[in-house]
C-alpha cells in the first residue's frame, strides 16, 4: 500500500464530517457486542479459514467480542448468543447493525429470525411483474431488454455462496462469505448450487 | 460513474421538475398547452403531495428498480449476449464471473439480504456504470475493457453497490413521486397512473407499482430524468468511501480504486454537480490514511493481507469479441 501520511486521523474526521457520513462505527471494547455482517459467517474452532465451523451465523445476529487472536489479529474470538465459542474473520463482524429490511415483516413490528429467513429463500427477487408488463407494452428494445434481464437474473441466481467462496479462495481474497448456510459435522462439505 | 444515456422523458414533464425558479404553475401550463388548476383546493393537494416522500417498501423498491433496469439495458444497447451466434435473449457466460465478484461484495454490504444482480451493457463507447434500487448494477463493455485487474472491477461494482446501499436513487424516486403528484393536481392534463399516485397521499404514501404499470412507467421515466442529471458531489464522495470499505472488507487493495478514478474523465455532461476526480482521490487517500486501529477496540477494517488478483482471462477474451446488442425497434 502507498500514500499513507501522518495526521491521518484528523484528515479522516474532516473527511467524514464533510461527507456527512455517520461515524465509522461506535467503539466496541472486549466484552462488548458485535453484529454479524456477512452471509454465512463461520465461527471456527481455531483462527484459520480451513478450520472446522462450530456454527454458521447470518447478518444481524450478535456475538460477544472476546478480543483478537494474538497471532492472527484478523481473527477474533467470539461467543455466540447460544453460548458457542470460536473465531470469526474480521470482515464478518461490524460494530453497526446491517440493514435487515428483508427480514422484517409487518412494517417492523415483527422480527424474523435471520437464519430461518435465509433458509426459506424468501429473499429471492425477480424482475417485478409490473416492470415486465411496462417493458413488454413498450415493445421493441424494451421488450428485448425484459427478456435479457430475465436471463441475467437466472444466471445471477445460479451463482451460489459456494461459487463465491471458491473464487475467493482461488484469488487469495478474504474468506468472508461462507459456502453454506449451516454448519455440517465432519470435514466433507458438498457444494450446493443456488445457495443463499 | 452515473448514467450518460439519453432516454425518452414524458413530453412536457421535463419542464415541471420540482424547482419552479420564479416560474408560476400558470406559465408552465401555458407552455405545456394544458389547463392549470390554481384553486385553493389544488394548492392544498399540492402540499399533501409531500406525504409521498416516505421510505418505499421492498416490493416497491424492486418494482421501480426493475423498471429502471429495463431502461438502462435498453439505453445501453442491451446486455452482452452469448457469442455463439444464436439470436435470442440469452446473456454471455461472463456474467457468472461478474456476479461472483459482485455478489461477494453485496453479501458484505450493509444491505446483505438484497438479491444483487450484475450485468454488462453492450455500450462500447461510454466508460460508465449505473445501478438501480432493488439491487441491479450494470457496467459498460467500454468500462470493463479498460480495467487492469479484479480489484478495479470490484471498485466499480462496490461504488454502484454503495449507491444502492445509501439509497441515492430512492431519493430521486421519492422526488419523482412528489413532483409528478404536484404536476398532476396542478395541470388538468392526464399523467398515466396519476390517480393512484394522488390517492396514495391519504394512505401512507407507499405505492402498489406492480398493480399499476402506467404509474410505474410515469415514475420510471421521471426518475431516469433525474438520474441522468447525475448524483451530487456529496453522494459521489459517500459512495467512494463506502466502496473503499467494501473493497477492504473483501480483501481487495483499495489503491486500485484510485487507479480506477484516474481512468474517469472530468467535465462530462453530468456537469458541476459531479465532483472532479482529484477531489475524490484526495478524500479517498485521507480515508485510507486514517485507518489505524485504536488500542483495545474492535477494528472492522485493516490494510493487512490485501490483494489485486488478475481478471479472469475468459472475461478479457470475451470483451475482444464483437458486440451484439438488442434488435432495433423498427417502429
Amino acid at each position: 500500500m502507498t500514500m499513507r501520511t501522518s495526521a491521518a486521523g484528523v484528515a479522516l474526521m474532516l473527511a467524514l464530517l464533510a461527507l456527512g457520513l455517520p461515524s465509522l462505527a461506535s467503539a466496541v471494547a472486549v466484552g462488548g457486542s458485535l453484529y454479524v455482517k456477512a452471509k454465512n459467517t463461520r465461527v471456527m474452532e481455531s483462527p484459520s479459514p480451513t478450520a472446522n465451523a462450530v456454527v454458521i451465523l447470518q447478518p444481524g445476529e450478535q456475538v460477544k467480542w472476546e478480543g483478537a487472536d494474538p497471532k492472527n489479529k484478523q481473527w477474533h474470538k467470539v461467543k455466540t448468543a447460544a453460548g458457542k465459542k470460536g473465531f470469526v474473520f474480521q470482515s464478518n463482524l461490524s460494530t453497526t447493525a446491517p440493514n435487515m429490511e428483508l427480514v422484517v415483516e409487518d412494517k417492523g413490528k415483527r422480527q424474523v429470525n435471520p437464519a430461518g429467513f435465509v433458509a426459506s429463500g424468501a429473499a429471492v427477487k425477480a424482475l417485478s411483474p409490473g416492470a415486465v408488463e411496462y417493458g413488454n407494452k413498450k415493445g421493441g428494445d424494451h421488450k428485448q431488454a425484459v427478456a435479457q434481464l430475465q436471463s441475467l437474473e437466472k444466471k445471477a441466481k445460479d451463482v451460489s455462496t459456494a461459487d463465491i467462496a471458491k473464487h475467493v479462495k482461488d484469488a487469495g481474497l478474504f474468506p468472508v462469505v461462507g459456502a453454506e448456510a449451516t454448519a455440517k459435522s465432519g470435514a466433507a462439505k458438498s457444494k450446493s448450487k443456488g445457495g443463499t | 460513474m452515473r448514467a450518460h444515456w439519453r432516454t425518452v422523458a414524458l413530453a412536457g414533464l421535463g419542464l415541471l421538475a420540482s424547482s419552479c425558479k420564479g416560474v408560476t404553475w400558470a406559465q408552465v401550463a401555458q407552455k405545456a398547452g394544458t389547463v392549470v388548476n390554481d384553486s385553493a383546493a389544488a394548492k392544498k393537494e399540492r402540499a399533501s403531495c409531500e406525504k409521498l416522500d416516505v421510505e418505499p417498501t421492498v416490493t416497491e423498491e424492486y418494482a421501480i428498480g426493475s423498471a429502471m433496469a429495463i431502461h438502462w439495458v435498453q439505453g445501453g444497447g442491451g446486455l452482452m449476449a452469448p457469442t455463439d451466434g444464436a439470436k435470442g435473449t440469452g446473456v454471455h457466460d461472463l456474467h457468472e464471473y461478474l456476479n461472483v465478484v459482485g455478489k461477494n461484495l453485496g453479501a458484505q454490504s450493509a444491505r446483505p439480504t438484497l438479491e444483487w444482480t450484475f450485468g454488462v451493457l453492450n455500450d462500447d463507447k461510454n466508460f460508465n456504470a449505473v445501478s438501480t434500487p432493488g439491487a441491479y448494477v450494470f457496467v459498460t463493455r467500454k468500462l470493463l475493457s479498460e480495467l487492469g485487474n479484479e480489484s478495479q472491477l470490484a471498485g466499480v461494482l462496490a461504488h454502484e453497490i454503495a449507491h444502492v446501499v445509501l439509497k441515492h436513487s430512492i431519493k430521486q424516486y421519492n422526488a419523482a413521486k412528489v413532483s409528478l403528484c404536484k404536476t398532476a393536481v396542478t395541470m388538468e392534463a392526464g399523467i398515466p397512473g396519476s390517480g393512484g399516485l394522488i390517492a396514495s397521499t391519504d394512505s401512507g404514501g407507499n405505492l402498489d407499482l406492480d398493480g399499476d404499470s402506467a404509474l410505474l412507467g410515469s415514475l420510471t421515466e421521471k426518475v431516469i430524468e433525474f438520474a441522468e442529471s447525475g448524483n451530487d458531489k456529496e453522494q459521489e464522495y459517500e459512495a467512494d468511501l463506502l466502496a473503499a470499505k467494501m473493497m477492504l472488507s473483501a480483501g481487495y487493495d483499495p489503491d486500485e480504486y484510485i487507479v480506477l478514478l484516474r481512468k474517469t474523465t472530468d467535465g462530462s455532461r453530468l456537469g458541476s454537480r459531479h465532483p472532479n476526480k482529484a477531489d475524490r482521490e484526495k478524500r479517498l487517500v485521507a480515508f485510507l490514511n486514517g485507518l489505524k486501529p485504536s488500542q483495545g477496540e474492535f477494528a472492522e477494517l485493516s490494510l493487512q493481507g490485501l490483494r489485486s488478483p488478475p481478471l479472469k482471462p475468459e472475461l478479457v477474451a470475451a470483451l475482444k469479441s464483437p458486440s451484439r446488442g438488442v434488435a432495433k425497434d423498427g417502429k
